[in-house]
């Protein structure tokens, strides 16, 4: 099908043959046929891992409702790839909805990708359901009704684990957050919620993305006699800065605390990993029946234990599947409608679909990595767990009462 | 004081791996007259080879010798099977050529190694951190500053006290007239890039304990290859150092001094640099 | 009439009955390729036309879109005005920067032009009040075609546009490379040396089609900024310059019109590649190895080779 549509452009860009009646045909047919979900995720380039969690989160769901499908009807997922670009992203997911009919778009990974292509849903009139951007303004700012947010965001991630250090015996904190939304987001909300806690930061530093040499902030760090450095650094730089603190010592003296604690950072920095603390949008540990089915069903899947996204993710569609089954339709306003206030019984606790901002209220993690000889790399160990209206922000805002 | 030395010390480490980069990245345009955007992932290749001779021997020192060569001779096999044809086209074509080539290699990598980035340990020898008089500083990030000026100092002996150092300069001054004297100018181009394909790799190997093998390494590595290259002057390995240190001191001092440049500040100075000396501190007028 | 006049007119005759035939996420994606064509043909204009090679020239693309997103989003003023708005910002942004860049020539004026336009992406970055720093602005409105005119929000209005711009700034540039101006500056591309002992400075006019060129650029990203309802700094990072050299390359440089088709083929190769296999890369990189080695002349300059002989 996808080689006749090029061909079809290309053909009529040179000729003007009258060529696009396939496609025209083929939407018609869809809206009796499966339910698609077109996920323009970053499957390439520097963020491909939080592409790649989407994805193996969708092949589990596949291979778990087969045969039943959502309402009876085939559920179909349409994967492109953003290379983590945002114009890139806006072209896919234009094309997911124009071409192949999709209401519901999920899977972006980066927060820019996700403030585009969420600006333009209205526009489209399909739902975006958020399982991996963090970005607090997607649920204040920049919400629409069209736009959920099943994860954890940023500012809730900040909030589980301030609460945690409020009642630990460190006191001073420096502040490490990539320089870009996600990054300075996270280490506004922990500044504000440290000092609140009566405590001090007695640093902040925003290193570029992609920042290959942390001696610089990690001489800095050592100097400011913290207890702990706080980090919102994105996959790969924290593991560049957690392997280097290391080597400079760094990591016996101030403690890292991560804004996500990610199994693809304990995967590539090893022991030297053990003793971070941090958050944690959902931690495979979770000792809960239902997740300890989907653990070992995620296992036998793809040979791994699941990230936070693929959690998160497989959580966000098996939600939606709920509430369209709800619904009794796909009509997007139908959904939406049903999806408003409902509850869903999540992997690792309850979930809640709040009306007001599209937010889920869940659980919060704060979680320490830990050796375990029966796991090939460090583990998240869960240090405590908080309600979600405690790690909840107040209706469309990023602040907490 | 100890916070003097420390920030000339991690200046110097950062220098070294830039300068183990961009060497080879200066050698290839100087004589082949080639920008060579493909130079970064043979780079990243060299940091994954490295993760796999680490993984399989158990030792860091094999990978050191083991996947320079190896890395070279794949070098060599991509000029002669692609590059070659086109020397005579506009230096853009070349680009592109090995943009191209940058694309193949970096997602066959990904194919072979999957997403996740690969941790390499530094030697047991290299481990943990050297007491310079109170000052903690780590032994590895020390190997690398002695490393590059080893290499530094081969490569340019080797220019400048061989018979092989001779014709390939020969070659980079006036080809036609080097194949005139007798000089085998194809297999000099394939040689050179090779070899600086095994530079490359070198880098690739050393920096892995540093930062890890990761995806992208090769690409983000390249626009600071560039940048040193350009101020230094195309084709001067001398320059290369002298652009690998400026570069080295603006990223490190800059993210200590002024945080907020972090981002610009090795573009600001490579400006300020072309602006006064168009061809870069050791380059000559084109 | 000749044969390139025919190919002009079909061409033309294309466009306009491109709504009536193409379904409507094929609009959106031919509007997409039309915008990133123009903006490889202003790429053109100074690497054809003079043999600078610009590795900049995404910044120009980019104060282009950012421009755009704030008359609409903020003035709520109508697209053209948008548009002149982004073309005006990029060429007043080029003065300097080709008064400093035209110094150099070759690499050391790509890596210039390189300097300035990281120097752009970072103000575009860091100033977060105006630009929504890494963010970028989301929600641009697609506002009218004068004020209480009719609105541009249907694809089939919003292609139009488009195509009509494409087309009026291809003319134009045609001009100027046909002009005694345009004759001067391939002069200066064939041999500077002799163009300045003919006691002619080559700079100013380098730096009038420099700037031209941004005008261009900046042009497309205003009309990208609302097609795509956004603006961002990856529109001006490096990478995006990169990929606009390869557009003109595949097109055919010194065309014009290669360049245009040169970015729908990159655009359209990497599509089609990555809706099968998310190793899209490998099959794209070694199209470009291809390309390279067998069409000399990019696609447009093959072509006219073998029209010429045929």
């Amino acid at each position: 099908m996808r080689r006749r549509d090029f061909l079809q452009v290309a053909v009529a860009g040179g000729v003007g043959a009258t060529l696009g009646v396939p496609a025209f045909l083929r939407r018609t047919w869809a809206q009796g046929g499966p339910i698609k979900i077109g996920m323009p995720a970053a499957l390439s380039g520097a963020y491909a891992q939080y592409g790649i969690q989407a994805k193996r989160a969708a092949e589990l769901f596949s291979k778990d409702i087969k045969g039943k499908g959502i309402l009876g009807r085939p559920v179909e997922f349409i994967y492109e790839d953003t290379a983590g670009d945002p114009a890139t992203a806006v072209r896919k997911a234009q094309k997911l909805v124009e071409k192949d009919g999709v209401k519901f778009l999920t899977g972006v990974a980066l927060s820019s990708e996700a403030l585009a292509v969420s600006a333009k849903c209205p526009e489209w009139k399909v739902i975006f359901m958020s399982t991996i951007n963090g970005a607090g303004a997607l649920t204040a700012k920049a919400w629409h009704r069209y736009f959920f947010r099943v994860n954890t965001s940023g500012p809730m991630g900040a909030r589980a684990i301030s609460l945690y250090l409020a009642e630990s015996p460190m006191k001073r904190f420096f502040a490490l957050g990539s320089d870009y939304a996600w990054g300075r987001d996270s280490v506004g909300s922990f500044t504000t919620q440290i000092t609140a806690a009566k405590k001090d930061i007695v640093g902040t530093d925003y290193p570029p993305v992609g920042t290959k040499d942390f001696a610089s902030y990690i001489a800095k760090i050592r100097q400011s006699r913290a207890d702990g450095v706080y980090l919102a650094l994105p996959g790969q730089d924290a593991t560049i800065y957690l392997k280097q603190a290391h080597q400079f010592g760094l990591n016996r003296e101030v403690k890292p605390i991560m804004e996500i604690l990610e199994l693809e950072n304990m995967k590539a920095v090893g022991d030297a990993m053990v003793g971070a603390i941090g958050s944690s949008r959902y931690p495979f540990t979770v000792d809960t029946p239902r997740n300890r089915e989907f653990v070992k069903r995620f296992h036998d899947l793809h040979g791994v234990y699941p990230d936070m996204f693929d959690g998160e993710t497989y959580e966000g569609l098996e939600w939606l599947a709920q509430v369209i089954t709800k619904a009794g339709t796909d009509d997007v306003d139908k959904v939406i409608e049903a999806w408003e206030d409902s509850s869903y019984d999540g992997l690792e606790g309850p979930f809640f679909m709040r009306k007001c901002d599209h937010q889920a209220v869940q659980l919060g993690f704060a979680v320490e990595a830990v050796k375990d000889p029966k796991y090939p790399h460090p583990i998240p160990k869960i240090l405590a767990t908080y309600p979600g209206e405690k790690v909840t922000p107040k209706c469309r805002t990023e602040e907490f009462s | 004081m100890a916070n003097l030395v420390e920030q000339l010390l991690n200046a110097l480490a950062l220098a070294g791996l830039l300068f183990l980069v961009s060497a080879g990245l200066s050698l290839v345009f100087g004589i082949l007259r080639v920008v060579n955007f493909a130079h970064g992932v043979f780079y990243m290749l060299g940091a994954y080879l490295g993760f796999t001779t680490v993984a399989l021997s158990g030792w860091f020192w094999p990978a050191l010798v083991v996947v320079p060569p190896i890395v070279g001779v794949l070098g060599a096999l991509v000029e002669s099977s692609t590059l070659r044809f086109i020397y005579r086209r506009p230096p853009i074509y070349q680009l592109l050529l090995t943009f191209g080539l940058a694309l193949i290699l970096e997602e066959s990598i990904r194919v072979l190694y999957g997403p996740t980035a690969k941790g390499v340990e530094p030697p047991v020898q290299l481990q943990g951190a050297a007491d310079l008089g109170g000052l903690l500083y780590p032994r590895y990030r020390l190997f690398l500053v002695v490393l590059s000026l080893v290499v530094g100092a081969a490569v340019w002996l080797f220019l400048r006290r061989t018979r092989a150092g001779l014709i390939i300069r020969a070659v980079a001054q006036n080809s036609e007239m080097a194949d005139c004297l007798g000089a085998d100018v194809a297999r000099v181009r394939t040689l050179v890039f090779g070899a600086a394909c095994a530079l490359a790799g070198l880098g690739g190997v050393a920096a892995a304990p540093m930062t890890t093998a990761y995806l992208g390494m090769g690409i983000s590595v390249i626009v600071d290859a560039f940048v040193v290259v350009v101020i230094g002057g195309l084709g001067s390995i001398g320059g290369s150092m002298a652009g690998s240190l400026i570069v080295g001191a603006a990223q490190t001092w800059g993210a200590y001094y002024l945080p907020e440049t972090a981002m610009v500040i090795m573009y600001a100075v490579m400006g300020a640099i072309l602006i006064f000396r168009p061809w870069g501190l050791f380059g000559e007028e084109e | 009439m000749t044969r390139s006049r025919v190919l002009g007119l079909a061409a033309l005759v294309a466009l306009v009955v491109m709504p009536w035939v193409l379904a409507r996420h094929q609009l959106s994606l031919l509007t997409d390729l039309l915008i990133f064509g123009l903006f490889a043909m202003s790429l053109d204009l100074i690497m054809g036309y003079t043999g600078m090679v610009s590795f900049g020239h995404a910044a120009y693309f980019g104060l282009g879109a950012y421009a755009s997103a704030l008359v609409l989003l903020d003035f709520a003023q109508p697209v053209p005005v948008a548009l002149l708005a982004g073309a005006l910002l990029a060429g007043v942004v080029a003065l300097p920067v080709g008064w400093f860049s035209t110094r150099a020539t070759g690499i050391y004026f790509a890596m210039l032009t390189l300097a300035f336009a990281q120097l752009l992406y970072t103000v575009a970055y860091k100033w977060r009040d105006v630009t929504g720093g890494s963010d970028g602005i989301a929600g641009v409105p697609k506002t009218a075609l004068f004020w209480g005119g009719p609105g541009l929000a249907s694809p089939q209005a919003f292609y139009f546009l488009v195509a009509a711009c494409v087309v009026l700034s291809l003319v134009l540039s045609l001009a100027v490379v046909g002009s005694p101006f345009g004759r001067a500056l391939q002069a200066i591309r064939e041999n500077e040396r002799r163009f300045t002992s003919l006691g002619r400075d080559p700079r100013p006019f380098k730096l009038v089609v420099f700037v031209l060129a941004a005008v261009f650029a900046g042009l497309a990203g205003a009309l990208f900024a609302p097609f795509r309802g956004f603006a961002s700094p990856e529109v001006m990072f490096w990478v995006f310059s990169g990929q606009g050299l390869m557009m003109v390359i595949i097109g055919g440089i010194g065309t014009l019109v290669g360049p245009i088709l040169g970015a729908m083929v990159f655009i359209l190769i990497q599509e089609v590649l990555s809706s099968y296999t998310e190793h899209w890369m490998i099959f794209t990189g070694a199209v470009f190895v291809l390309i390279v080695i067998f069409l000399p002349g990019g696609l447009v300059g093959t072509a006219r080779r073998l029209g010429a002989r045929g």
